[in-house]
């Protein structure tokens, strides 16, 4: 699913647009992801002494489903089925998508798998938090910092007293 | 007169300080998350998972059933004067409310929405009450093949009820059972799908999935389509109580309404919103006044907000007798009991009867303190409404981080909920229902277990699946489900 | 600042929790909750905090599946490391790595202390036709896959007991039409409802179904007949030369620091000493089956070869 970013990109922008979207990349997406399952259930044990079936059954089971809907949904994509975007309570279906904003808040998504451990929560936590408020339109960033680093702190202190184990305030310094 | 013991002793424990404190932290809790739209309870609770490591399962339930119902009472408000649904299950109650709250009956709106919330919430709590021990015996006659039959008539109807076709929802379900079959199979210890990651042979954590999904995905998909101009919110004024003449046109609504959720609830797929569509048609093909509604028939408001109390009452008899999730929330309460390492089901109610009574004896109590929350402090509620977007969202997500990070310190937890974040974002661009991939990851391996069990215990023979009553009828039911649509287009096209 | 206002609130919420016992070790028990594990674990904690040896804060995670693989697994992933995390585990967990290839290699963990042993009973539902042990071997061997026999995972003490108990009574092993169970109550909810023909399970874990009448019990694997349940006989006096014990203990995460790891070795040691685990393995009806730090490691390295054998010459292990 690493390819699904750009991809996404592209058929977002054309969702906006008044003419339906074609996104056969989703149904191919979902036909690679069935073939992996289903690869992958070949290695394993289908049956069993008596059950007839194995640990291999569930495996074989996803991924065939997912092969031929996603083969269906192809089929019906191509025969010009529509695709609206949903309504949510903050955003509107029918505005044009905001790249800058939806990549900001990406960034601040995909943030923690790199600095989480090195940099530590609280540190994480705060990036995060102002790299969201500006996707949404928040220009006060040095407002946001100081919001986002007492949240990312307060949290860190309390759930640390709860038992969650969050790791080290700010590893660099080890405290 | 056991149950009734049972039920007294569950007010013990939930009148205990402690516990009422927790109850008035859920009830608090669910209102605002009810008011605020952009957090609905399944994630509220999702996030407020982590504090199962310190906290007692009875208090962290009676917390979460406050949370449950209070989003119920809280969604009504911001449907009533914003116009915008907080919950999905307030939908209806926009409707008519809003026209009320803009004709200057905003309170009465308000005050028919709680007390209906109230009244339906108390008779759905009293039929779980009595519902569920009987409901709870019956797990001692259900063999694993009924089992199967009812994951598979939960995965059909979720699938087909829920989202805007039948592939999409199927997807949806598809997503959720592959997911589920990662990691180490129970039955042989097997490692599936691990890719030789040490990580993931104990699965992906629902936790991970469920924020991702509601969370993530949310942030992501506001923050691309964001809507800047936010809606107009109509002030509460007139008089501040409801008239005679409303009280007399809302008692019926609101029995109708209750009698309509606590089925509905309890059914697999159709969560809060189908039973409240129901209650509306019901009340506007019933009343007096057919010429007010879609101006404000206050029937159109007391109706569906009894509804989906009872319908949050009612999701909690499949979930706490027989461990089955029907809707979102239930399956994030499911993986609360599993933090806990409790199977709901029968043995709960004899191994752990303090906590699934002290958990319904605090639904009257939550719903009492609810009303008391709800009906003079409404105006304080609205102010929440003022919260900016962007430190919003931004919390959402450092609170997502957390309930991720805290739950193993892992990257690969991390890496998942990026991944699962952009898929989220495209169901929703691409409008492909959420809910049907939780009911697939919780429902997928509990399915696997049933259908390996009754096919091992019947030697192989697949007749076996339907060899009970009970399989063969829900079996059926789930075929029908699957063919009845297209088979009434053949006809149709026949005709 | 209403902003700030939702963050006190946020705050308070959190605050309140701490009012609860903040948790210190984090105890993995690989079973779901009202099993022989979960029991060992918690009431082991419980009579620490009663004998006064460790008052802490203690946080149970219950992972059920595959003979407590599952759960050592996730124990490997969430601890490896950590200086104060411990796990429960016991013979069944010897069994389910070698038959299922599992990649978890038990000499990775530090072992802290073997606690108990407890003997397994059959049982079967209370409207059964089959009276004594003999009754239900005499009706497996006429039609083994017709007679599911459910216990503990695959490879675990339970599996093993029932192939030593199908040697005894000639019918071949790998006839046998065996059901793993995640949990003693689910084995004894898939009796009831005649899902199994039978089912094996700790003499803790069945006692209290067989006295609400709901099965009963056919015979023991101790060598003795057990003190609390004086009705039931052993596999010898039923005519089947079979002695098999689950043993229970506890390991500590790999790579925990030695002092704490010294620490609760320690613990344990007093704890086996003391009156309040003796009242609780009165209560349990467990035998004290103590050991300690590396003696108990090299204990577990034997009973890795001596078990991996006895699958083997059952033929559930190539």
């Amino acid at each position: 699913m690493s390819t699904d970013e750009r991809n996404t990109t592209e058929g977002g922008s054309q969702a906006a647009a008044p003419a339906s979207p074609k996104p056969y990349w989703i149904g191919i997406g979902l036909m690679a992801m069935g073939a992996v399952w289903l690869y992958n259930a070949f290695g394993l044990p289908q049956g069993a002494r008596y059950a007839a079936v194995g640990p291999g059954l569930f495996v074989t089971i996803a991924g065939a489903g997912l092969l031929i809907l996603g083969a269906i949904l192809v089929l019906q994509i191509w025969r010009g089925e529509s695709f609206e975007a949903q309504d949510a309570e903050d955003a509107d279906g029918s505005n044009k998508m905001d790249k800058r904003a939806f990549l900001t808040a990406l960034v601040a998504v995909a943030l923690p798998i790199a600095t989480m451990g090195p940099l530590g929560m609280p540190f994480t936590a705060t990036l995060s938090f102002v790299l969201v408020a500006n996707a949404f339109g928040s220009r006060r960033w040095w407002l946001d910092l100081i919001c986002g680093a007492i949240l990312a702190c307060a949290a860190w202190f309390l759930f640390n007293q709860l038992g969650l184990q969050l790791g080290r305030f700010f590893p660099p310094l080890g405290v | 007169m056991e149950t009734f013991e049972l039920l007294l002793h569950g007010f013990s424990v939930a009148l205990q300080p402690t516990n009422l404190m927790w109850a008035l932290v859920g009830s608090v809790l669910g209102t605002a998350i009810g008011i605020l739209p952009g957090i609905g309870p399944a994630l509220t609770i999702a996030l407020l998972l982590p504090v199962t490591t310190a906290l007692a399962p009875t208090s962290a339930f009676i917390m979460f059933a406050g949370i449950l119902y209070g989003a119920m009472y809280g969604g009504s408000t911001t449907s009533i004067l914003l116009n915008t649904p907080g919950e999905a299950g307030s939908m209806m109650t926009a409707l008519e409310g809003n026209k009320m709250a803009r004709a200057g009956r905003g309170a009465a709106a308000l005050a028919t929405a709680a007390i209906g919330s109230f009244v339906a919430g108390t008779i759905a709590t009293l039929a779980l009450t009595f519902a569920a021990p009987a409901v709870a015996e019956l797990a001692f006659y259900f063999k694993p093949t009924d089992y199967f039959a009812i994951t598979a008539l939960a995965f059909c109807s979720v699938a087909v009820v829920m989202g805007t076709s039948r592939t999409r929802g199927f997807v949806s379900l598809f997503l959720g059972i592959a997911i589920g079959v990662i990691g180490i199979d129970t039955m042989t210890g097997q490692p599936r799908l691990t890719f030789g990651n040490m990580q993931l042979l104990r699965g992906i954590a629902l936790t991970v999935v469920l924020v991702s999904l509601f969370a993530v995905g949310e942030i992501l998909y506001v923050a691309s389509r964001y809507r800047t101009t936010p809606g107009v919110m109509a002030p509460i004024k007139g008089q501040l109580w409801m008239t005679k003449q409303d009280f007399a046109r809302s008692w019926k609504p609101w029995l109708r309404g209750t009698a309509i959720g606590f089925p509905m609830g309890a059914l697999p797929g159709s969560g809060s919103e189908i039973p409240t569509m129901l209650s509306y048609t019901l009340e506007r093909k019933l009343t007096k006044y057919p010429e007010e509604f879609g101006k404000g028939a206050i029937e159109g408001v007391a109706g569906p907000e009894a509804a989906n109390n009872a319908a949050a009452a009612g999701i909690l008899v499949p979930l706490l007798t027989l461990g089955l999730p029907t809707s979102a929330t239930a399956a994030v309460l499911l993986a609360a009991f599993q933090n806990y390492g409790l199977q709901p089901g029968p043995f709960l109610f004899t191994s752990n009867p303090a906590l699934i009574w002290g958990l319904i004896a605090s639904l009257y109590v939550g719903n009492v303190m609810l009303l008391v929350l709800n009906l003079p402090l409404v105006g304080i509620w609205v102010q929440l409404l003022r919260i900016p977007r962007p430190q919003l969202y931004a919390g959402i997500l450092v609170f997502a981080m957390i309930g991720v990070w805290g739950l193993a310190g892992s990257w690969v937890d991390l890496t998942i909920m990026l991944v699962v974040g952009l898929a989220g974002y495209v169901m929703r661009v691409y409008d492909f229902p959420i809910a049907p991939v939780l009911i697939g990851l919780i429902l997928g391996p509990m399915a696997e277990t049933q259908l390996r069990t009754a096919l091992a215990a019947g030697q192989g023979n697949p007749l076996v699946l339907v060899s009970t009553p009970l399989s063969a009828i829900f079996i059926t039911l789930a075929v029908l489900l699957l063919a009845l649509p297209i088979l009434l287009k053949r006809l149709r096209a026949n005709a | 600042m209403n902003f700030t206002k939702t963050l006190a609130a946020l705050a308070m919420t959190a605050a309140l929790g701490t009012g609860a016992a903040s948790a210190q070790v984090n105890v993995m028990l690989p079973a779901a909750p009202g099993g022989g594990w979960d029991g060992t674990g918690r009431q082991a904690f419980q009579a620490l905090n009663d004998a006064g040896i460790y008052t802490g804060g203690v946080n149970f995670t219950n992972t059920g599946g595959a003979g407590g693989t599952v759960g050592l697994a996730e124990f490997l992933g969430t601890s490896t490391g950590q200086p104060d995390a411990l796990a429960v585990f016991g013979a069944i967990t010897v069994g389910a790595i070698a038959l299922n290839n599992s990649p978890i290699n038990l000499a990775e963990f530090r072992p802290v202390a073997r606690l108990t042993a407890e003997y397994l009973v059959v049982a079967v539902a209370a409207d059964s036709p089959y009276n004594t042990l003999a009754d239900l071997v005499a009706a497996v061997k006429a039609d083994p896959g017709a007679h599911p026999i459910g216990g503990g995972s695959a490879g675990g003490v339970d599996h093993i007991a029932v192939a030593l108990l199908a040697q005894a009574g000639e019918i071949p092993v790998a006839d046998l039409n065996y059901i793993p169970q995640t949990s003693g109550a689910e084995t004894v909810t898939a009796i009831v409802n005649g899902t199994l023909t039978a089912g094996v399970s700790g003499t803790s874990e069945f006692a209290q179904f067989a006295e609400q009448g709901r099965i009963k019990l056919l015979a023991v694997t101790s060598a003795e007949r057990r003190p609390n349940l004086p009705d039931v006989p052993t596999f010898h006096e039923a005519g089947y030369d079979v002695e098999i014990a689950n043993w229970r203990g506890i390991l500590a995460a790999p790579g925990a620091p030695d002092d704490n790891y010294a620490t609760w070795v320690d613990n344990f040691t007093k704890l086996s000493q003391s009156d309040a685990w003796k009242a609780v393995l009165a209560a349990q009806g467990w035998e004290d089956y103590f050991l300690a730090g590396e003696e108990f490691g090299a204990f577990i390295a034997e009973e890795t070869a001596t078990q991996g054998q006895i699958l083997k010459d059952a033929g559930l292990v190539n």
